[in-house]
């Protein structure tokens, strides 16, 4: 049998320049209704001029080892399918959006059909060995998908010598997007 | 300088969760009107003259067991008519019934809710017998019914105070919301609920029971104001996230509602017109069980809209 990943993203924000190439790959990719996105960039400036620091951020869903969508799901629509993501299956889910409420990331949005919908790491791509679309269209190679189970090295390799950080780490979710910074 | 520029744009989540809108602050009031009457509805059944918990020459309350037992699976319904139409994929509806996620708190309460519909028809038919035993189709339930009646009742009174305790905990397993994470709010709205029902059947009942729901209500007046006391001392000394949540609710702009329709309409006020009323200092008043009814309802919706407000901070 195959060994179980466990997929995870890290974020080079040093190489990011908030082009948005990820938000719209992806909303072709996996066909995201206009005005909504899986995806999304947040850019933070600080500082007084001329000593003015800015941040860009590629944020998406976090795929969290202990993600209260799931807990939170009545109908097990959102589910772990052993890979390390979270994934929604859209012939259980009500529409209720308890997923939504227990999100602490704001990550999914209710689809005009009336799924819940939100980043699925582009499982359809990973099953055919490729890259997500986000990843595989960002120009400055920004965005890595990495799975924390095998033991290649990528991951230490890509974090070696950076600062790391992790967002709302205190909601106990056990998110599995790193930035580097 | 700090400025944050997204272009998150999911319209749902900016600026701030908007997720549940007046539907669900009625269907949890509906809910837990609905449980408080069924729970007072077979604790009286059970306690009153000839019930087969009495130990009391009073009663029998008669309009409060007929009216209670009927009117909560009617406004359970009407609450979970409100749900419904909350919910973005109607025609799955169903697929709550095709899962038990023990960890979900949503699934709890859509199976007690299966539960709670049969046992309180039952009991409902039972008690107005004298108007539902002309259907000829209805009387083999009655008579089954009537052999366990008792044993319904005591089912029941656990069973809508398992539904009280739902509408609450429905909002507190979600930490990303960080003031409806207190398992408190579960009792807070138990109680509003009860209080709610026996104002209800004080508003419907007839005088010689009016004034026994105005003193029962006293009584759970009082336990919801210091659960409440509770909720609120445990959101200020909670975590920081949890904190300024709290102090949102009971300072920003729901405070007003919080405060004077909830605090003071819905409990202050018609505490101090029950205790006067039961001291016959002053003549029952409709106003009173109206007064909290408004406050039951407000409190639902100030809970539901000023926690989809705060997120929890990053």
């Amino acid at each position: 049998m195959a060994r179980e990943r466990k997929y995870a993203m890290i974020i080079d924000t040093k190489r990011c320049v908030g082009c948005s190439a990820c938000v719209y790959a992806c909303k072709s990719e996996n066909d995201v209704p206009e005005g909504f996105c899986r995806d999304w960039i947040v850019q933070r400036v600080e500082g007084t001029f001329p000593n003015l620091k800015m941040l860009n951020r590629s944020e998406r869903c976090q795929h969290c080892e202990d993600a209260p969508c799931v807990t939170n799901c009545p109908t097990g629509a959102s589910y772990y399918p052993g890979d390390g993501t979270v994934q929604i299956k859209r012939d259980l889910c009500t529409g209720c959006k308890a997923c939504m409420a227990a999100c602490p990331y704001d990550a999914r949005y209710i689809h005009p059909k009336g799924y819940a919908d939100k980043c699925s790491f582009c499982q359809h791509r990973l099953k055919d060995g490729l890259k997500p679309a986000c990843v595989t269209v960002c120009p400055t190679k920004t965005l890595h998908l990495v799975d924390l189970n095998s033991n290649d090295g990528e991951a230490e390799k890509l974090m070696e010598g950076r600062t790391v950080t992790q967002d709302k780490v205190h909601a106990g979710t056990k998110p599995k997007l790193f930035w580097l910074a | 300088m700090v400025e944050i520029i997204t272009n998150k744009l999911n319209p749902q989540v900016l600026p701030h969760l908007d997720v549940w809108n007046w539907e669900v602050p009625v269907y949890l009031f509906l809910g837990g009107l609905s449980a408080g009457l069924l729970v007072l509805a077979s604790g009286l059944l059970l306690l009153q003259k000839g019930g087969v918990f009495s130990h009391t020459e009073r009663g029998p309350f008669s309009y409060a067991v007929k009216a209670g037992s009927l009117l909560a699976p009617i406004l359970l319904g009407t609450g979970m008519f409100f749900l419904f139409l909350d919910l973005a994929y109607k025609v799955h509806v169903w697929r709550f019934y095709t899962a038990f996620v023990y960890t979900s708190p949503m699934s709890w309460g859509s199976w007690l809710l299966v539960l709670f519909f049969p046992l309180s028809v039952a009991q409902a038919l039972v008690v107005n017998r004298e108007w539902f035993q002309k259907f000829t189709f209805l009387k083999p339930i009655i008579n089954l019914t009537e052999k366990y009646l008792n044993l319904i009742a005591m089912t029941n009174v656990h069973l809508g105070a398992g539904v009280g305790v739902y509408t609450g905990i429905l909002l507190s397993t979600f930490y990303a919301r960080p003031l409806w994470s207190s398992a408190i709010l579960g009792f807070v709205f138990l109680l509003s609920g009860l209080s709610a029902a026996a104002a209800l059947i004080m508003l419907l009942a007839p005088e010689n029971e009016k004034l026994m729901f105005s003193k029962i209500d006293m009584y759970l007046i009082s336990l919801e104001g210091f659960a409440t006391t509770l909720f609120i001392v445990g959101g200020i000394t909670g975590s920081e996230n949890v904190r300024e949540a709290m102090i949102y609710l009971i300072s920003g702009n729901y405070a007003p509602w919080f405060w004077v329709v909830f605090v003071f309409g819905g409990m202050i006020l018609p505490l101090m017109l029950e205790t006067l009323e039961s001291l016959k200092k002053v003549k029952f008043s409709p106003i009173v069980p109206i007064l909290v009814l408004l406050g039951s309802i407000t409190l639902r919706f100030v809970i539901v809209f000023a926690g989809q407000e705060f997120p929890t901070f990053a």
